[in-house]
């Protein structure tokens, strides 16, 4: 996998609670990406936020929480083109944004893990 | 919005914990997409709110909007007041990376604010994997506890360009990309930072 010069960045901003047969879209989305190859995707969670529904999503002690979610997801335009259909169907309600990026380093090692894991 | 985990500003101020629920000076970052328009009928607003935060801008393609009745278009770059063109530098790593025996976001937090750059931000992710194909998971849905790491750094290109070479020799394993961004508000309370305690050694 090579990864360098020009990139593209996706950002996908939905709800915690959003679900992908049964399970929670982020890992649907982190599933998917690692199926189609893509370098990398990072899934972060906010602590207050809003969104398409103007619902202010926000941590609340007792009820149930549904806060923002981001899933950061960097690759080449080729690569990225090839998530964006998946993403159409699986994020219902949510924002994708893409930003150009430039790739300053990427290491792969295969079967290498880091001194500390 | 999304609060870091540790991360310095405009003061210099190292804000960081090991115990982060606790703690209350933590950085937030709190990010939009909106128009051109829209964005600079806010940023009078903003700039009252924020006090002595950083309000970075820089133009992306909306691929989906959120409402699917409308075909949005990416809105062009906002034609707004500029106070200067920096770069924003983005570092994915994990959480159990270590740099001479400390994590290394925190090697990178002190190299950075060593080398006198204007402000960085880490944030720690719940789900992700990167170039070893590892996943980085959180501590509930296994045992695992090499969640992401991201580092968000803004500052001028020749800066960054300039820490590079600290930065390839501590991370092993990462993504470090860089994209372009406008400074719109960056100020430095000097009479703050000098009441405030160190509270990093």
């Amino acid at each position: 996998m090579k990864l360098e010069g020009k990139a593209k960045m996706l950002r996908i901003h939905f709800g915690e609670d959003d679900k992908w047969h049964g399970k929670p879209l982020y890992e649907a989305i982190v599933v998917k990406c690692r199926e189609l190859d893509i370098a990398g995707a990072s899934v972060f969670r906010g602590i207050e936020g809003y969104g398409a529904s103007s619902l202010i999503h926000k941590k609340h002690l007792l009820r149930s929480s549904d806060r923002p979610i981001m899933v950061s997801v960097i690759d080449t335009e080729q690569n990225i083109d090839k998530l964006l259909p998946a993403l159409d169907e699986m994020v219902d309600e949510g924002l994708i944004a893409m930003s150009e990026v430039d790739v300053i380093r990427y290491v792969h090692q295969e079967g290498v893990r880091s001194p500390a894991s | 919005m999304t609060r870091g985990i540790a991360g310095f500003g405009a003061d210099h101020h190292l804000q960081t914990t090991r115990l982060v629920d606790l703690a209350v000076h933590l950085p937030v970052k709190i990010e939009f997409i909106e128009t051109g328009e829209k964005v600079e009928e806010l940023l009078p607003k903003l700039y009252a709110m924020v006090g002595t935060g950083l309000i970075e801008m820089h133009d992306t393609t909306i691929v989906k909007p959120a409402e699917r009745k409308q075909d949005q278009t990416a809105p062009d770059g906002p034609a707004l007041k500029r106070e200067g063109k920096a770069k924003m530098m983005r570092i994915y790593i994990g959480e159990n990376d270590k740099w001479n025996g400390k994590p290394l976001y925190e090697g990178i937090v002190n190299g950075l604010r060593s080398n006198d750059i204007a402000g960085v931000t880490v944030y720690r992710g719940i789900l992700g994997y990167g170039a070893n194909r590892r996943i980085h998971k959180d501590a509930t849905l296994s045992l695992s506890h090499d969640r992401p790491i991201l580092l968000s750094v803004v500052d001028t290109e020749e800066k960054l360009k300039a820490f590079m070479p600290i930065l390839d020799q501590m991370v092993q394993q990462g993504l470090v990309v860089l994209s372009d961004a406008d400074v719109i508000k960056y100020t430095h309370n000097y009479e703050k930072a000098e009441r405030r305690q160190e509270a990093w050694i």
